[in-house]
């Protein structure tokens, strides 16, 4: 199978997109970096082939639809996604090989609470006439790429470390690895024929239940039955508990994740206090800058400024006032002298005041009078002395402070300046915080971390049933054996009973044989993916055993452990003694073996393939990629591909960019024309940039973009 | 600063011509807005007394404004509010100047007509100053009192 074309429309942020896969060369990349779509194409191209079951935790309460749908457009979103395919078939007895071309197109409606109706799935062989409609299209798809090799064949980079990494439990991380193992092997058949034995066996039993001579073989039988019974209902139990555990793995990986991804962008509630705390900051410079302008419109109504544009004009009027002052017409002063003198009893002449003498009575009475004729003096006069009085300040300040307004003038120019600096740099900052508070998943690292603890708490709980139920079985299984021993031996002192003796060995041995052989293929084909893996790693890290390399292989164990040897066959833990990009390449080269020895001729879809790795591993992982595979669709970052321009150059089919219009301005420099939140495709390849794609690559460590 | 003073123009309007009545809602806080940067004047008294001010200091022809319509915007009582009754001695000290005669100062709505007057002429030129540059009117103003008081004061 090849992928040739795949089409989404409202399928969560791709509101139409198409994508276009390399046919004639084996690889295609899709360069986009984080919250690009890289998850959503991988999640819908596996909706369209598997349905719901692809989705996260089966599509229980997983909307499809674009979160920014715009209701006004309808209540019923239509949602698909069509994936173009071709397959080699080969014809009977050697015709040769012949290709055909598909069109699966899965669609139906969602209502905006995320409620599915009408889904339907629809496969069309496309043919020189037209397109043929396919009956049962899921059992086509079955057989075309097995739904058990889903995930081997669509693989997340990171998840797929789950086979190694110690924070997957040892007993989930060999379940992983024997269903996968398994699941190549499509070994359907022996499955069902041990089922049937089972049934054959549990008849028999019945059988010689009902013939019965002296009861104890009745009664063994029945213990046995019961046995049987209870073995059933703890195997069902333990498959929802395996089941129930798996998904509950699955959840925490991704929460796990979600923690990761926002811890890297930073904790929404550490930012929600730098936000607040800035905002508190840039509403202070608001108010002081509000306060300068204030106190800077007063400049306009101030008595420095009249001091300063009047100097000339109140020099001249004040001068003509002065000179009133020195030919003595302001101010009068001789009131208060005369009035002086009349409190005393002489003159300031000399002369007595004495009102006991004539004398001094008669001067006293001439100075009253000269008192009372001042008093009536004109009216201009008494105003003239109170404006020559009243403005002396203002002539004195006029002189000394001509230039104060402009002192003034510049300190409140100043103060503002730098106020005014404070305020855009604390105005950016906000701006950078609250871009960042966008792209911050909407959750917080505490509740996401209460719900992990949560599930990890109820995984501890469901894996000590299993373990209780798992210990049970084995007694069962024991017990089975003692009360089939006893029964046989009941059986074999009757002579009817030799007969149903006779039967239940025969299907006694073919439930060993079926079982051996079960277990026989899977540990042959768990030794070849062995081999591939091995083979696949070595030439990955670039390690050559003979020349004394420190890692010298990689296998998989009979207990389905990926194991990994240093020289003198001393066992490695990948998890603590490969580097990271060694880590990689070992679950990347797990999943080329695997898909090497399906022989399903299928797409390796991978998101994030080349994470962590550098320099040569990185090169030479890219490289086996390709070699290894069928098709390999590769959804790539910039800093994955810086290194590898050149690989791609030459072995690139088809690369195209995605971009997230929601990611400008902090990380576009271009503001995309789309409104709605949504991935939008240009034709940029790994070495070019266009308007549409151009992205900020220097960001400073707390979010602000250099401009 | 002046102290508490006899205000002769307590009873007396300040006027300005109708065609300037745009300018005073423009660049008064008064007026049509509030921001502080477009309207740099508190209340219209000051872009009066702005006017009145430069004109004195520019030598403007006074506005005859008996030609003209007029609307009356306050009276001389509120310079004797917000201790701004310096502004008293200041229109005396004009009207004195103007008239090259201190016999003025018995006639207070004489001296309040020379500064409707003046203040006619001056606020055109402050408008101008308040338009004339590329920032928000209250640095261009600010900028060009900066240039005449330095530069004609030195």
């Amino acid at each position: 199978m090849k992928l040739i074309r795949a089409q989404f429309k409202n399928f969560r942020l791709l509101h139409d997109l198409t994508l276009d896969f390399s046919t004639d060369k084996t690889l295609t990349v899709i360069r986009a970096e984080n919250e690009s779509g890289k998850t959503t194409i991988f999640t819908g191209l596996q909706w369209a082939l598997y349905g719901d079951d692809a989705l996260p935790q089966k599509g229980k309460e997983y909307r499809i639809h674009p979160i920014d749908w715009d209701a006004s457009d309808g209540t019923q979103i239509p949602i698909s996604v069509d994936v173009e395919f071709e397959i080699k078939r080969f014809g009977r007895r050697g015709s040769g090989e012949t290709k055909k071309q598909y069109r699966i197109i899965r669609a139906g409606h969602e209502t905006l609470n995320g409620h599915r109706n009408d889904v339907t799935v629809k496969l069309f062989e496309l043919t020189n006439r037209g397109s043929v409609p396919i009956e049962s299209p899921e059992a086509e798809i079955r057989d075309i790429l097995p739904r058990e090799l889903r995930e081997v064949f669509f693989t997340d980079g990171d998840r797929a470390l789950s086979f190694i990494e110690n924070v997957t439990p040892t007993r989930t991380k060999r379940a992983n690895i024997e269903k996968a193992i398994r699941s190549l092997l499509g070994l359907d058949v022996i499955e069902a024929a041990l089922g049937h034995v089972k049934k054959t066996t549990s008849a028999f039993n019945k059988d010689a239940k009902s013939f019965d001579s002296d009861k104890k073989v009745t009664q063994a039988a029945e213990k046995l039955e019961e046995v049987e019974t209870t073995s059933k209902r703890l195997k069902h139990n333990i498959g929802n508990y395996e089941s129930k555990i798996a998904e509950l793995e699955e959840n925490i990986q991704e929460i796990q994740k979600k923690i990761d991804a926002a811890l890297l962008k930073g904790n929404r509630e550490e930012l929600k206090l730098d936000i607040e705390e800035t905002e508190g900051e840039v509403e202070q410079l608001d108010k002081k800058l509000s306060d300068a302008a204030k106190e800077h419109s007063r400049l306009f109504r101030s008595l420095s400024l009249s001091h300063a544009l009047l100097a000339p004009v109140l020099k001249k009027s004040l001068g003509k006032l002065s000179e009133l002052h020195t030919q003595g017409k302001i101010p009068s002063a001789t009131i208060p002298v005369l009035e002086e003198c009349l409190i005393g009893t002489t003159c300031i002449c000399g002369e007595s005041l004495d009102l006991q003498t004539i004398e001094g009575k008669h001067r006293r009475e001439n100075i009253q009078a000269l008192i009372d004729e001042s008093r009536h003096a004109d009216a201009l006069q008494s105003k003239l002395t109170e404006l020559y009085y009243g403005s002396r300040n203002l002539q004195l300040d006029a002189i000394a402070n001509d230039k104060r307004w402009i002192a003034e003038y510049d300190k409140i120019a100043e103060e503002q300046g730098k106020l005014k600096s404070k305020r855009d740099e604390q105005g950016k900052k906000l701006k950078a915080l609250e871009a960042q508070a966008e792209l911050i998943p909407d959750s917080n690292i505490q509740k996401l971390r209460a719900t992990e603890k949560e599930l990890t708490s109820l995984w501890k709980h469901i894996s000590e049933n299993l373990t209780r139920a798992e210990a049970k079985l084995e007694g069962l299984t024991r017990e089975y054996k003692r009360l089939a021993a006893k029964r046989d031996n009941h059986l074999r002192q009757q002579r009817e009973g030799a007969r149903i003796l006779a039967r239940l060995d025969v299907a006694s041995d073919v439930q060993s044989l079926l079982e051996n052989s079960y277990d026989r293929i899977t540990n042959e084909e768990m030794r070849k993916v062995s081999r591939q893996m091995n083979e696949i790693f070595l030439k990955m890290i670039g390690a050559e055993p003979e020349q004394g390399a420190m890692i010298q292989k990689a296998e998989i164990s009979e207990n389905f452990d990926i194991l990994v040897y240093a020289p003198d066959n001393r066992e490695l833990n990948p998890e603590r003694d490969l580097n990271g990009a060694s880590r990689r390449a070992l679950t990347l080269a797990f999943i080329l073996a695997l898909t090497k020895v399906s022989g399903v001729d299928a797409p390796n879809v991978i998101d994030t393939p080349l994470g962590m790795m550098s320099g040569f591993v990185k090169q030479a992982v890219l490289k086996n990629a390709i070699r290894e595979s069928a098709q390999l669709i590769l959804f790539l970052t910039r800093t994955e591909i810086a290194d590898c321009e050149e690989i791609l150059d030459d072995e690139a089919g088809r690369v195209i960019t995605l971009t997230n219009s929601v990611h400008y301005p902090k990380m576009l420099v271009n503001k995309p024309q789309e409104k709605e939140r949504k991935i939008i495709r240009c034709e940029c390849h790994h070495r070019t940039e266009c308007r549409l794609c151009k992205r900020r690559i220097d960001v400073e460590e707390e979010g602000q973009p250099i401009s | 600063m002046a102290k508490q003073y006899h205000n002769p123009f307590s009873n007396i309007d300040l006027i300005y011509p109708t065609g300037q009545s745009d300018d005073y809602l423009l660049y008064c806080q008064t007026g049509k807005y509030k921001s502080i940067e477009r309207s740099p004047f508190p209340r219209m008294v000051d872009l009066w007394f702005a006017g009145l001010s430069i004109a004195a200091r520019k030598k403007l022809e006074p506005v005859d404004l008996s030609k003209r319509k007029t609307r009356h915007f306050n009276n001389g009582a509120i310079f004797s509010q917000n201790e701004d009754n310096w502004r008293i001695q200041i229109v005396m000290l004009i009207a004195i100047a103007v008239e090259d005669s201190v016999e003025i100062v018995n006639e207070p709505s004489r001296m309040m007509s020379i500064a409707n007057r003046l203040a006619a002429a001056g606020v055109p030129y402050i408008v101008d100053m308040l338009r004339d540059g590329n920032d928000e009117p209250i640095w261009n103003l600010s900028e060009a009192l900066r240039e005449i008081i330095h530069g004609e004061n030195t």
